[in-house]
């Protein structure tokens, strides 16, 4: 069956089945940067926002959310026009295999978007969806911290 | 793994879910996780109440109603403002992850008593009430909604309503050796307070036999006692969980981790309070 989705300001009509993960939808119709890590929503690499709120996609049933507004890490940068906290996670050095990070960036992005300044708590805290089993986290909460400063320093929000 | 001829209702209103529910192996789609965990074969049916306008917090009549849709993190972020909510906020940010409390909602931790649930302990303290609506519509203390057959009726819940009480102290705690792991019990205490008296005490605890727990021959006692150091260790004897063994862990081996999470909450409130 063919379902309407909302997926990165543009309507996408996806090939699904009503039994159908949000995660496997997009990934089985050319979504696949949402990376599928655990598929029982405790890794986070699977992580797109749903109405501006990271949720886990193998966690939500497609059919749940057609029409809603998903937005997927290539809504947020890609890679000939990444955003600014992608470029950051580079240069950081916040990515080693690169699996985790489409889940942290846009664990990140929600974070900012809400919090332009966030203490190291909160950062540990809206990251507590994120597993990474390369850098051990510091990096990534570095440049969490670093992409705030920056957006604050250039006074833009994480666009 | 749930069934690929998964059929989909998206009702305007509560009758019509409720209506859509009599029918076998139909049930309620909120935010959807306890659903995909258990992948039961025998849903033929889901009913989402996305459009249900379940999904609020409103302040009316010295209460607060939570929308059965609303998730966690909204009532965990509205708790920060509120000082009454600020216990259900607390016990809820123990909960799973930030984006699983995105999607978990309140009414799908309360249907059917799921035994992890970090709800009902301090819903329970704090004299909350669930409404619902189907066979047996009306508004239950949360006690009479689990003991009294209600829980099995063919019902959805429209919200729960919390009485305002600015004089409570309280405190929670789950039992889970991993973050990500369901909690094997919840504990919550919560004292009404008139200065430094006890004017009401209620202690509970959920994952029990029999679902929940509440000690009341401790809140019996505790209930007009200045509060003192030396309650903690009085209480002690009436704290008597009774649990069932699992493949994980022995009854006793839970009761003692939990009379020691009660002794350490008791001390910790009245070392604060005092």
């Amino acid at each position: 069956m063919k379902a309407s989705f909302n997926i990165n300001n543009s309507v996408s009509e996806l090939e699904l089945n009503p039994n159908e993960t949000l995660l496997n939808a997009l990934r089985n119709n050319g979504f696949t940067e949402v990376k599928c890590g655990c598929n029982e929503g405790e890794c986070g690499a699977c992580l797109v926002l749903l109405k501006d709120k990271p949720v886990n996609s193998c966690q939500v049933l497609a059919m749940s959310v057609q029409n809603k507004k998903i937005k997927t890490v290539k809504g947020i940068g890609t890679l000939h026009n990444p955003n600014l906290i992608q470029k950051i996670f580079a240069s950081t050095g916040a990515d080693q295999c690169g699996f985790c990070s489409p889940g942290m960036v846009v664990a990140a992005y929600s974070l900012l978007k809400e919090n332009s300044s966030p203490s190291n708590e909160e950062i540990v805290e809206a990251l507590d969806g994120n597993l990474c089993r390369c850098t051990g986290y510091v990096k990534i909460i570095e440049a969490v911290k670093r992409s705030a400063i920056i957006l604050q320093e250039n006074k833009v929000e994480a666009e | 793994m749930l069934s690929e001829n998964l059929k989909w209702y998206f009702p305007s209103s509560v009758s019509q879910a409720v209506e859509l529910i009599q029918k076998p192996g139909v049930i309620l789609h909120a935010g959807g996780t306890r659903i995909l965990k258990t992948q039961s074969k025998n849903i033929v049916g889901l009913v989402d109440v996305g459009n249900l306008k379940l999904n609020y917090i409103k302040f009316k009549n010295n209460s607060f109603h939570i929308g059965s849709a609303t998730t966690f993190n909204d009532v965990i972020k509205f708790s920060k403002e509120n000082n009454c909510l600020k216990m259900l906020g607390a016990a809820l940010s123990q909960a799973a992850s930030t984006p699983l409390r995105n999607r978990i909602t309140v009414g799908g931790s309360l249907k059917d008593f799921p035994l992890w649930s970090n709800l009902y302990a301090p819903l329970i303290t704090i004299d909350a009430k669930i409404e619902i609506r189907g066979d047996k519509s009306g508004i239950y203390s949360v006690e009479e909604y689990v003991s009294d057959g209600i829980i099995k009726s063919k019902h959805i819940i429209k919200e729960i309503i919390v009485p305002e009480n600015e004089n409570i102290i309280w405190k929670v705690k789950r039992f889970a050796l991993l973050k990500f792991e369901y909690p094997l019990f919840n504990i919550a205490i919560a004292f009404k307070m008139n200065g430094k008296i006890i004017e009401d005490a209620k202690l509970v605890i959920t994952g029990v036999k029999n679902r929940f727990k509440r000690f009341k021959k401790a809140e019996k006692f505790l209930t007009g006692q200045k509060l003192s150091n030396n309650l903690s260790d009085e209480i002690e004897k009436f704290i008597e969980p009774k649990f069932v063994s699992d493949y994980k862990y022995s009854a006793s081996y839970k009761e003692t981790v939990a009379k020691v999470y009660f002794n350490e909450l008791l001390s910790e409130i009245i070392r604060e309070n005092l």
